[in-house]
């Protein structure tokens, strides 16, 4: 599953990901945004990964905050625009 | 620490012949380490490319965002950067590239807003010089009323700021749209549906060969900030040599987010 969302303001925020058991699985954030370091694009892979997939908003937003190495850093793209790009990979040809 | 100013570096320029893609990749990163080693003074490259090239940005799906049929027919190398943002559509002499290495200490305290727009107060001065009203345009854009001129992006280390930008000097944007997968919700608050008429290059704005429009932004930089003719080390070489090698050339970096 697939879900792009144009942070306003901001970068191309891109997820693909599976649903295996009512949770996130697979879950990759791709984009043409700006991250350091590195590491924080597998830490926000990983803190999606396992979540269940009708958890709400916030508790999508808190898992991904509280996996970020610190000192990231986050130049058009934020944990709510992520959250948005899973919601709408979840519910495709619906407009988060 | 308080912040310095560009006149308190002594700006060194590399413009070497042309060099491969994956080379130019390897290079931003040995001289970015240079910098913020000490072991270089700040630095002003110029690119010269050897073939065409896509070069995606560090965090993009290779798959989502290039036709690997498309790009092998027009014989075109994908390679991958390492900064962010967005592709770029490479063919020699269509395009002004340039990195600049440079301290920290220069974008002390800024948002990043800020440390774009300083890193390329220079060139809007150079467009003015050259007849066109430019702007920066947040993110990451250097654009003009007729449309967008150049993309830039960053990437610091420890030491340093990596600030690298592509210039449109002229496009094939048939050839562009052919290789590069720009999709809907990328242009939907770019308030155009066309991702060519987004670009407004540098060669119908100016009327000017590429070689001169390079010539003169050199000659702004040197009159704004100093700038001393350099070379490119054997050392520095031997090194980005070596990281294509191990890193820029191997497919786990390329494909690291497949």
């Amino acid at each position: 599953m697939h879900g792009e969302y144009k942070m306003p303001g901001g970068k191309l925020v891109v997820i693909d990901l599976a649903v295996r058991d009512g949770r996130l699985d697979g879950v990759r954030l791709s984009g043409d945004f700006f991250l350091e370091p590195d590491a924080a694009l597998p830490a926000i892979d990983a803190a999606l990964n396992g979540q269940r997939a009708d958890a709400d908003d916030a508790a999508l937003a808190a898992a991904i905050l509280g996996k970020l190495p610190k000192d990231t850093s986050m130049y058009g793209i934020s944990p709510e625009a992520i959250v948005t790009a899973v919601r709408r990979a979840l519910a495709p040809g619906e407009t988060a | 620490m308080s912040r310095s100013m560009w006149r308190d570096h002594d700006w060194q320029l590399i413009h070497t012949a042309p060099q491969a893609p994956l080379l130019h990749m390897a290079l931003d990163q040995a001289l970015l380490d240079e910098v913020a080693a000490g072991r270089r003074q700040p630095t002003l490259r110029l690119w010269e490319w050897a073939s065409s090239a896509v070069v995606i940005g560090r965090f993009q799906s290779l798959r989502n965002e290039v036709d690997a049929e498309a790009a092998r027919q027009h014989d075109i190398e994908v390679v991958r950067r390492i900064s962010g943002g967005g592709a770029m559509f490479i063919e020699p002499g269509n395009t002004i590239t340039y990195s600049i290495y440079a301290p920290l200490s220069m974008v002390e305290g800024m948002s990043f807003q800020e440390s774009y727009a300083l890193m390329d107060s220079w060139v809007l001065a150079a467009l003015g010089e050259l007849g066109i009203k430019a702007w920066y345009q947040p993110l990451n854009d250097i654009t003009s009323a007729g449309g967008k001129i150049a993309g830039a992006a960053q990437t610091r280390s420890r030491g340093a700021l990596l600030h690298h930008v592509t210039m449109a000097y002229d496009i094939d944007a048939t050839k562009m749209l052919d290789v590069l997968r720009i999709g809907r919700e990328k242009l939907s608050d770019k308030g155009t549906a066309s991702a060519a008429k987004r670009v407004d290059p540098l060669r119908s704005q100016t009327g000017l060969p590429r070689a001169t429009v390079v010539e003169r932004m050199l000659a702004t930089f040197r009159r704004l900030h100093g700038l001393a003719d350099d070379t490119l080390r054997d050392a520095e070489l031997a090194r980005a040599e070596a990281l294509v090698k191990e890193k820029f050339g191997t497919s786990q970096w390329v494909a690291d987010v497949p």
